[in-house]
């Protein structure tokens, strides 16, 4: 590969960046309730709406509704493909850094 | 924190780069990883609680009944601060990582259950000063191991060693005796976790 490579759009919005940085931080296989995330992050249910179905349309991420026990739960977690997305976009980012 | 509303001015990569490394920092901190809030209260807990026994052994200058107080009030205390720590979103993650942390820890209530079994069964037989001795050692020797169990089981070579540091000091001090080991327990255990706690609250800070 020559030049530096380019941003991956769908993650190169500080909204999304946060989100998938959060996602990948809690490691392979593992979910985070959608309100946990929300306060992980301090965003808007509304607005993390939004960006999470962005990152979902891109396969970026995953979203599982379920019950625990008679409350409805929505899960959501980074796919290989959002993780292996954002390792590319920080070796991106160092890239250009190094570079510049 | 009010990045939203920017969100679609564009970053710098060094901002980009920023914006994930505390994103990390925080997510890290707010699903249990605080040092401050974990490895900080039980170094001030073993520094003030041993260093009132061994003003207690070794120069009589507190009563023992006022030394255990003080260990025991300051151990809930830390207690409770921890499980503050781990409150906000501990709950909320569920997988391979919420398993091994729910099961580790429930793993420390079975090493003190052992401690409380042995310990209440052998105090009787002892004299005052090591039937003290045999309640710390014991317990000691339980949060050293799982402190470095949990080094191993996270890869955190911090917390592993502080587990080693324990279990060394431990050693030496059953060995010496009662007044020797609170003094470790305070200054070599106490001193050692409150500044660990602290440097590494500081980098996480600083995005390192």
């Amino acid at each position: 590969m020559t030049g530096p490579r380019e941003l991956d759009p769908v993650i190169h919005a500080q909204a999304r960046l946060r989100v998938v940085a959060t996602l990948n931080t809690l490691g392979e296989a593992n979910q985070i309730t959608f309100p946990g995330l929300r306060e992980l992050l301090g965003m808007t249910a509304g607005n993390l709406s939004v960006h999470l179905g962005k990152l979902e349309e891109a396969g970026y991420v995953e979203i599982v509704k379920t019950h625990r026990g008679r409350t409805p739960t929505t899960y959501v977690a980074l796919t290989r493909r959002g993780r292996r997305a954002f390792e590319d976009y920080t070796a991106a980012i160092r890239e250009l850094l190094d570079l510049s | 924190m009010d990045r939203l509303d920017d969100d679609d001015r564009p970053l710098s990569p060094e901002e980009m780069l920023r914006l994930i490394e505390e994103q990390q920092a925080t997510t890290t901190r707010r699903l249990g990883g605080d040092p401050l809030l974990t490895h900080t209260p039980w170094g001030i807990t073993w520094f003030a609680g041993f260093g009132a026994l061994f003003l207690n052994y070794a120069y009589g200058l507190l009563s023992r009944s006022t030394a255990l107080a003080v260990l025991f009030a300051l151990m809930i205390l830390s207690m409770a601060t921890t499980l503050f720590a781990q409150r906000t979103v501990s709950g909320q993650v569920r997988g391979e990582a919420a398993d091994r942390g729910m099961m580790y820890g429930i793993s420390w209530s079975f090493g003190f259950a052992c401690v409380v079994a042995i310990c209440v069964r052998l105090s009787l037989l002892l004299p005052s000063e090591e039937s003290g001795l045999l309640w710390a050692v014991t317990s000691m020797t339980v949060v050293a191991v799982l402190y470095a169990v949990g080094g191993a089981l996270w890869r955190v070579r911090t917390m592993f060693f502080l587990g080693a540091w324990l279990a060394a000091l431990n050693v030496a001090g059953a060995i010496a005796g009662p007044t020797v080991h609170a003094l470790l327990m305070s200054v070599g255990a106490g001193g050692v976790f409150t500044v660990v706690g602290v440097v590494q609250r500081a980098r996480q800070r600083g995005g390192a």
